[in-house]
């Protein structure tokens, strides 16, 4: 038998990257149309518009490289599993690569965080721009502004576009960037997983947008049917758009389960975890077990559209609620996928700015699990008026008030650590005092909307519109905001200006309670969320709300100048670690090396260990003889 | 372990517990004295009201004390020296974190104490089981009524329009919905095509209106007046326009005298109209016709 | 510096061409009123599709194949004052989805003018307050001003090409907009018959601006 001397690599005559990706998406598409039209019996387009959707991706995904791997494995090829950092020539390969690893396909979760802050901020710009539009309309009580087909099409790719973003915001640039960091691993468990679960991302936007073009989609972001059956092909991209995002949900989550349990630093015990990491393991447990139940009523709903079931369909035997069940069974914990991981980034930021250890950290800690346990058990009180069950209705009603419970340890934890304590107030920590402010109006609101007999006047009212932009842009922006003037020096190697932070903050935070408190009056006042028509007595409400909206829209783009100003023309090197606190991911070199740590660190000290006399540094850099964790 | 203060504590806890006693007895004041909607037109909308005046009363004094300490906390507990300084190493105080879960759990379980018994009280006793009905309603609470003497109402939605049938008036159906003061309605909400809310802001109701389903609830007007109706629930173009001012709560006389009209004028419609069912199916599937 | 500033520019540029483009394409979608200025008078035509119609052709229509009023849906007129309406009805009958609209309310004298065909394709004329729900082509509808007009379908009996002449008016309250529609299930290929033409401006929905 005739051995091979020696396996010569060999790739895919295919070359990969972005350019050649939307080369393949194209033809993806018209590909998917023509396959729908083939078998198009029903003549109404929506099947070669899904098709032609998933195919584009498909294409996009393989255009990238996506296949390389698994079709060499097929092959016999030899392919290198798992990118090597500790390796020097890899090292070497990545550094020569340069800026254009931002822009292809890279197995590196600092790249895959960095491109997904940027996409992000992107798409944060066109939502923002949809709500800008959203609320000129509203200046006057008529539709004489926007006619109400473009006003609801707005509704519709605002909500869907800021539900991407949020679903996001943290878990992609920060969870991806920053975990592996902080537990001392040199990699994700699956990177290719983690690569995935950002490129689905950019189509997903994409595709939402296309519904431009066929008019918008009518539903919001609940796509409740009939409605959304009734709608035309601008609700496929809704349908497929969606079920991108719950694939990131789902990649993300197990990727980020599997590496905080299996590749801590030895040392990084459950309790020496930061409490960014906690955040991001309950969110992790939400995403993977929540997102599979929205792709399911999706593909129904996908399904009711292109061949004719008839899940949703009462006159034909289905059930309207069935989908509200299954929508708001994903829906609530998804709402808790927005806000953990910013619980996660306010319970770590406080201590390290405060100088003191986190107040009650194992508290904290079960907070975090009990919020992530009682979200499943709740979400029926988006239903108390729609006729399911009223038997159910006190249960639901007292399991959304428990939630209050560990919502409140949060607050407990923060202002616990704050107490006597000698705290630096830099722009993140300026940030995380304006979630606790906003948060708990956000929570407090929730509790009128828990209440049965309050939320029979309160339900679809502009209150609970302004209850969840409290708790997702009070809570989970603010909180992202203060994770990028925190990190970003770590993550960029540039300092943001502090003078710019210090007054896009104060804008931003007066403008938002300027914005939203407001709305929790119109909602009481009988204004209907989503109406394009509103009562003339409410105008002078709604046209000072619009005013406070454009400053809102004013402090983003302050943000915006101060990224641009920051990175590109007034650079400011960042030290290693400018805030000179503990976190395990400040004690690398910035900009951090592409392996991450030389040596896999030894864990020897908690990251809030502040002001105990003879406290350890956090971790011996030295490494272990023969470590294997995080190769 | 007993409550344990220590000396370093004592003026800030002493100073603050003094402003957050001041501040709240003056913000409960404030929260008593604030009308609340949706007034007391109907005995359920001013359950509401006082539910919503409960609500803020119990939640003033926890907005105050948490922000107090936010803004305590950003003026006396700022670092005051050029150099970082660690703080006092505190770890946790099992007895404040106790104190805290058990009076937030103290409240919540009020609340949801309080929330369940206005339902009961007539609400889920009474939508249950009741015959011919697949899904119960939304009651929205309220004192038990005499069941006899009842109005049924049904309201039917459809894009973009609510109209009304009245069975025990012969199935009459009206484009504006009036009823009479002091006389418990039974309202049947339902639509023709995709989910609606039907919202009458003055008398505290809103009911989803699904295809198939009967969605019951009870109302009591109290007082003659007139009433909004709204869609709240997303129904497509012009669902900001599915509103109508002139609901009406007018006494039983002239409601006689109102419904007889209605039934005089739509008599020549009468017949092609279908006859009075708790769910309507007139068209399934219209697609790719 | 001069590589940065062209980048940092270039980048801010396409985002400013997309944010144009985004808000051109609502700004471009929206059908015109009518252009008759401070009329008091209206006619229109219903036909089954846009793209076939005779009088008001639409050559570029997005949609040829969707149902819709001619010439357009947008309405301008004067307020607190009598409008007369004349519609050539030219679809067939669909029917309604609930009967109660195939009375007539609203208009001046609670009737509405009608030259229609028979069954036995012979033309008729005359005043009539309801119409046979099943019958029913199209509505027009202005909610707001309790205006309530069903549209009788062309008989399959009458002379291929001939319309429904229907005529009647009524009276507009203070400056405003109002929404009208139709109530007829019309929106061929959407489920329940209400997507589509429905949901569009320009096809089986518009405006009444009062002025």
């Amino acid at each position: 038998m005739v051995v091979p001397s020696a396996v010569t690599e060999r790739h895919l005559a295919l070359p990969t990257g972005l350019i050649t990706a939307i080369l393949l998406a194209i033809p993806g598409y018209f590909f998917g149309v023509w396959l729908g039209t083939l078998f198009g019996l029903f003549d109404d387009q929506n099947t070669g518009v899904i098709l032609g959707y998933g195919f584009a991706v498909i294409g996009f995904l393989i255009g990238l490289g996506f296949l390389n791997y698994p079709l060499g494995r097929l092959m016999g090829w030899n392919m290198q599993p798992v990118p090597v950092y500790s390796d020097v020539d890899a090292v070497a390969a990545a550094a020569r690569q340069g800026w254009t690893r931002y822009f292809s396909l890279s197995l590196d979760h600092k790249v895959i965080g960095l491109q997904y802050l940027v996409t992000i901020l992107i798409m944060l710009l066109f939502g923002g721009i949809g709500a800008m539009l959203i609320r000129t309309s509203l200046l006057v009580p008529d539709a004489s502004i926007t006619p109400p087909g473009q006003y609801i099409m707005l509704i519709g790719l605002h909500a869907v576009m800021m539900i991407f973003i949020t679903s996001a915001v943290i878990l992609g640039p920060f969870g991806n960037y920053l975990v592996p960091l902080m537990i001392g691993a040199r990699r994700m468990a699956f990177p290719r997983l983690e690569a995935l679960s950002f490129w689905v991302v950019p189509p997903a936007a994409v595709i939402l947008a296309a519904a431009i073009f066929w008019g918008g989609f009518p539903t919001g972001w609940t796509g409740y049917p009939p409605l959304s059956e009734q709608a035309g092909q601008g609700m496929d991209s809704y349908i497929v758009g969606f079920v991108l995002i719950a694939i990131a949900l789902v990649t993300s989550g197990i990727n980020m389960l599997a590496t905080i349990i299996t590749m801590r630093a030895p040392g990084m015990t459950w309790t020496r975890l930061p409490m960014f990491v906690w955040g991001i393991f309950t969110t992790a447990i939400l995403g993977l077990l929540a997102a599979p139940v929205l792709a399911t009523a999706l593909i129904q709903l996908a399904l009711d559209r292109t061949v004719q079931t008839s899940f949703f369909l009462a006159s034909n035997g289905g059930s309207n609620y069935l989908w509200e069940n299954l929508f708001w069974f994903f829906g609530h914990p998804e709402v808790y996928i927005f806000i953990l991981p910013a619980f996660g980034i306010i319970m770590d930021i406080v201590p390290h700015f405060a100088r003191k250890p986190l107040w009650g950290y194992r508290t904290g800690v079960v907070g975090l699990f009990g919020v992530t346990l009682l979200s499943w058990f709740v979400w029926q009180h988006h239903l108390f008026v729609s006729g399911i069950a009223p038997v159910l209705r006190p249960f639901y009603m007292l399991s959304t008030e428990l939630i209050s419970i560990p919502t409140g340890i949060i607050f407990l934890v923060t202002l616990g650590t704050l107490w006597r304590a000698r705290v630096w107030y830099t722009v993140p920590m300026l940030f995380c005092m304006g979630f606790l402010f906003n948060f708990l109006i956000g929570g407090i609101s929730g509790v009128y909307l828990s209440d049965v007999p309050t939320d029979v006047t309160l339900h679809g009212s502009y209150f609970s519109m302004a209850h969840f932009h409290y708790t997702i842009v009070g809570g989970e922006i603010f909180a992202m905001m203060a994770a990028c003037y925190y990190w970003l020096p770590k993550m960029t190697g540039k300092m943001l200006s502090p003078t710019i932070g210090r007054v896009h903050f104060w804008v931003m935070f007066i403008a938002f309670n300027s914005t939203f408190f407001p709305l929790f009056i119109a909602g009481i006042l009988d204004m209907p969320r989503r109406v394009s028509v509103y009562n003339p007595a409410l105008q002078g409400l709604n046209q000072w709300v619009t005013y406070s909206a454009y400053a809102l829209f004013g402090s983003m783009l302050l943000f915006a100048a101060n990224l641009i100003y920051s990175w590109f023309f007034v650079t400011r090197p960042a030290l290693a670690n400018p805030w000179q606190v503990r976190g395990l991911e400040w004690q690398v070199p910035t900009p951090v090396p592409v392996n991450n740590f030389d040596r896999v660190p030894l864990i020897v000290a908690g990251p809030y260990d502040y002001g105990i006399p003879n406290a350890r540094p956090v971790a011996d850099f030295g490494g272990l003889v023969g470590a294997t964790g995080g190769g | 372990m007993g409550l344990r203060i220590e000396p370093a504590d004592r003026p800030h806890a002493i100073r603050l517990l003094i402003i957050w006693v001041i501040l709240s007895v003056i913000g409960v004041i404030a929260a008593l004295q604030i009308p609340y909607p949706p007034g007391n037109q109907s005995i359920q909308g001013d359950d509401q009201a006082k539910t919503l005046q409960l609500l803020t009363a119990l939640a003033t004094p926890v907005f105050i004390g948490v922000v107090m300490m936010v803004i305590y906390s950003a003026i006396f507990f700022r670092r005051n020296t050029p150099e970082l300084v660690d703080g006092p190493p505190m770890l946790g105080h099992t007895p404040v974190q106790v104190a805290w879960i058990g009076i937030s759990a103290i409240l919540v379980l009020f609340l949801a104490f309080v929330g369940i018994t206005t339902l009961a009280s007539d609400g889920v006793a009474r939508t249950v089981g009741v015959p011919g009905r697949a899904i119960g309603g939304s009651t929205t609470g309220g004192a038990a009524q005499n069941q006899a003497s009842e109005l049924e109402v049904q309201v039917i939605a459809q894009q973009w329009y609510f109209t009304y049938r009245f069975p025990s008036y012969g199935g009459v159906e009206t484009t504006h919905l009036e009823v009479p003061v002091d006389r418990p309605l039974d309202i049947h909400v339902t639509s023709l095509d995709i989910i609606h809310s039907w919202w009458a802001y003055e008398l505290g109701v809103k009911a989803d209106a699904n295809p198939g389903v009967d969605n019951e609830f009870h109302v009591t007007p109290q007082k003659t007046g007139s009433f909004t109706v709204r869609c709240a629930e997303l129904c497509g173009l012009w669902h900001g326009q599915m509103s109508d001012t002139e609901g009406k709560v007018v006494s039983q006389s002239d409601f006689d005298t109102w419904i007889a009209q209605q039934q005089k004028d739509y008599a020549v419609i009468a017949s092609a109209v279908p006859s009075y069912a708790p769910s309507y199916f007139p068209a399934p599937l219209t697609k790719g016709s | 510096m001069v590589r940065r500033v062209s980048i940092v520019g270039g980048s801010l540029v396409v985002l400013v061409v997309a944010i144009v483009a985004l808000v051109g394409l609502f700004v471009l979608r929206q059908p015109g009123p009518l252009g008759q200025g401070a009329t008091t008078k209206i006619h229109l035509e219903t036909v089954a599709a846009v793209g076939s119609a005779n009088e008001w052709p639409r050559p570029n229509d997005p949609h040829p194949d969707w149902v819709g009023y001619l010439p357009t849906t947008i309405l301008k007129v004067p307020a607190n004052s009598t409008i007369a309406v004349q519609i050539d009805q030219e679809d067939s009958a669909t029917g309604l989805r609930n009967p109660f609209w195939g009375k007539v309310f609203g208009t001046d004298g609670g009737n509405i003018h009608m030259k229609y065909f028979d069954d036995k394709g012979n033309p008729q004329e005359g005043d009539v307050n309801s119409i046979d729900p099943t019958q029913a082509a199209h509505t027009f509808a202005i909610p707001d001003l309790g205006v309530f007009v069903p549209l009788l379908g062309v008989n399959s009996a009458a002379p291929s090409g001939s319309a429904n002449v229907i005529t009647f008016s009524f009276k507009t309250k203070g400056p405003g907009i109002y929404h009208w529609q139709c109530f007829v299930p019309c929106g061929a290929k959407t489920i329940f018959g209400n997507g589509g033409p429905m949901q569009t401006l320009g096809y089986m929905g518009g405006e009444l601006i009062v002025s």
